[in-house]
């Protein structure tokens, strides 16, 4: 049923005739009203899953700055991305984003759209600058509990704006079928999203990426009950559930190789079964917030959970 | 005065124990208090077997009780350095961390953070507490010597100029959600202490309380300023510089476990001066056990009250603190 779902959402999408939009677009993003007059020609992107989604849609040419990025580009976003100019490695200020003369600014948070970051929203609006924040991370409306249909959603909305139709319809059609064919786990296994934090372990909860992800590779996450992207958690119940498996977020500031040393040399961790076992999938940070990675980050991780074995 | 017998130290001592007892209870983990009490008479060799799986025996011995501990310690020393530091600079705002102390060790566990050393960020924020107290003595002897107002001028500009240097660090190494880490650090948390947490917070203890408690007589002269306390025959300076440097290590320990835990070190002694007076070889006493009960039971509020989540326990010791603390200033209006 859930299939057929998916498959009847891709035949709407391609049998939209490949027409050009109907310019100035009017669309809801975050609970802000944004207008676009005409698609966007010079974008600059701040955070990586907002890079590799515009890249990923073949439009690397309107990319006059990216910031903030998280981590390299994926190896088959690589060359596409090679030489878009760096204006920041950290947030970039508002001065610095407006010298390059945007027309559309693609935010992976909605934080990053502050006074002392790219700028406020309205402000930007008014000197003619449309701005854009990845639906699954808007902070001034809470999100709906996420799915791979809205990501795709999200892909074609952007096709829309951009006026690329067929390329997201390409890029759906090619996540969707790469997503059909991860076959969720079915030994009914618990999962902990640990995404950053020692003392006090920061992990992945019930509403974004990471229980999207779970859920796909037919894991049970032990923090599926919090109605939130992610949470401060607390080793005791971590321990108390004991998971069959712990998913490590392998960031530059917090490898899964720091990680594992951690959870290893913990005494109390060190007792967790997965921990014993070295029970781990591990997921790049930029692939662990919602964006084009999240369908490749779940095959590679079904393969890695296919690897594990249990049991004896 | 009746107040006085209802705050005696044996009752605060039952009431520390009992505390300790049922705050192990709580967790979390749904363990029954009759399986938490066998696992740690087990531990102790009381008990030949665990009661409980291996991973739930972890829990009570390799998580629970050594917070448990921790907390106690932690409040008892946090509690006993702001009853010190408002007697020797004479001022009732004074905390532990007036001397620049927690800035300090905030600059110095973020630096280790940012050099990767997640583990010994304990380490860093010691020496960065310490550095704080070294460069606030110095300048207060530059100024032409450690009284009162001008240890509390020199920890003021030390104060401002670690936290301007911690935040610029984060600024500039914000990346991801690495900063995290540092937040609740800077919130003040207990959470993930083990036993080498605990073994050092009872060895500064150890260490700073014989000092601390044998000069409480000396305490009470300085109330009434330098030259009196000179004149029942204190060497001044000496006892200051003693006395400031115990407290100094013992929150520097404090907050190398603890993170920068508010309100305990202000809150505690000025209630507690409230029932049983200011006379400083009772008060200290009376002070430690309270802070040790205080902090126990914010931190048990701390990691039970949003399960599975934790909440910084510096938010709580604020939360409650600064009511209870209004209730006690209302009720005894009349004294203060």
């Amino acid at each position: 049923m859930r299939h057929l779902g998916r498959f009847s959402f891709i035949l709407t999408l391609l049998a939209l005739p490949a027409q050009a939009a109907a310019y100035p677009l009017t669309l809801d993003n975050c609970g802000h009203a944004i207008t676009i007059d005409a698609a966007p020609e010079r974008v600059v992107t701040i955070k990586s899953t907002a890079t590799e989604m515009l890249l990923s849609l073949g439009l690397g040419d309107r990319i006059v700055g990216v910031g903030f990025q998280d981590g390299p580009l994926p190896p088959h976003l690589a060359l596409a991305g090679a030489g878009l100019p760096i204006l920041s490695d950290k947030l970039p200020s508002q001065e610095v984003v407006l010298e390059v003369e945007p027309d559309f600014i693609y935010g992976g948070w909605e934080s990053n759209f502050a006074a002392d970051g790219a700028g406020e929203r309205p402000t930007l609006a008014g000197l003619g600058v449309a701005t854009y924040v990845a639906p699954a991370a808007c902070r001034s409306i809470k999100p709906v509990k996420l799915t791979f249909e809205q990501l795709f959603e999200q892909i074609g909305e952007l096709g829309t704006i951009f006026d690329a139709d067929e390329a997201a319809v390409h890029l759906i059609a090619d996540q969707q079928a790469a997503l059909n064919a991860v076959a969720p786990d079915p030994r009914g296994l618990t999962a902990l999203w640990y995404s950053s934090g020692t003392k006090t372990p920061y992990v992945g909860a019930g509403s974004n990426a990471p229980a999207m992800i779970m859920e796909a590779l037919g894991l049970t996450n032990i923090y599926a009950d919090i109605d939130e992207g992610w949470t401060s958690a607390s080793w005791e119940a971590i321990v108390d559930a004991n998971p069959d498996v712990i998913v490590l977020v392998d960031a530059a500031w917090n490898s899964a190789e720091q990680k594992k040393t951690l959870l290893a040399e913990n005494p109390i961790t060190s007792q967790l079964d997965a921990v014993i076992n070295q029970r781990y999938l591990v997921i790049p940070f930029p692939a662990s917030e919602a964006g084009i990675r999240n369908v490749p980050a779940t095959s590679d991780m079904a393969a890695q959970l296919a690897r594990l074995t249990f049991g004896e | 005065m009746t107040i006085t017998h209802r705050l005696s130290l044996p009752a605060l001592a039952v009431l520390l124990i009992a505390s300790a007892i049922a705050a192990v209870t709580f967790g979390p983990a749904d363990i029954t208090p009759g399986e938490v009490w066998s696992v740690i008479a087990h531990h102790l060799g009381i008990l030949p077997e665990s009661p409980v799986s291996r991973l739930r025996d972890a829990i009570v011995w390799e998580l629970r009780l050594p917070r448990v501990l921790t907390a106690l310690g932690v409040g008892a020393g946090l509690a006993l350095s702001g009853a010190v530091m408002q007697a020797l600079t004479r001022n009732p705002l004074a905390d532990p961390y007036l001397l620049g102390l927690s800035s300090g060790a905030a600059l110095g566990a973020v630096l280790f953070l940012l050099l990767g050393l997640t583990l010994l960020m304990p380490l860093g924020a010691f020496f960065g507490s310490l550095g704080a107290l070294a460069l606030a003595l110095l300048i207060a002897q530059l100024l032409g010597g450690a009284t009162p107002s001008r240890a509390i001028l020199a920890g003021i500009c030390i104060a401002a100029l670690a936290s301007a240097a911690t935040s610029f660090l984060i600024f500039w190494s914000a990346t991801g959600d690495s900063y995290r880490e540092i937040l609740s650090w800077l919130m003040g948390s207990l959470s993930g202490s083990i036993w080498p947490d605990a073994t050092l917070v009872y060895l500064a203890l150890a260490a700073c309380l014989p000092i601390i408690l044998a000069n409480g007589r000396a305490l009470d002269a300085f109330a009434f300023g330098d030259t009196a306390a000179a004149s029942l025959g204190i060497d001044v300076p000496r006892l200051r510089w003693t006395l400031l440097g115990a407290t100094a290590l013992l929150t520097g320990i404090m907050v190398a476990i603890g993170g920068a835990i508010g309100f305990v070190g202000l809150v505690v002694p000025h209630t507690v001066r409230l029932a049983v007076g200011s006379a400083h070889r009772k008060l200290l006493p009376h002070v430690m056990l309270a802070g040790a009960i205080f902090m126990l039971w914010t931190d048990t509020a701390a990691r039970t009250l949003f399960d599975p989540r934790e909440l910084p326990v510096g938010i709580i010791t604020a939360l409650i603190g600064a009511p209870v603390f209004l209730a006690v200033l209302l009720r005894y209006r009349r004294i203060t």
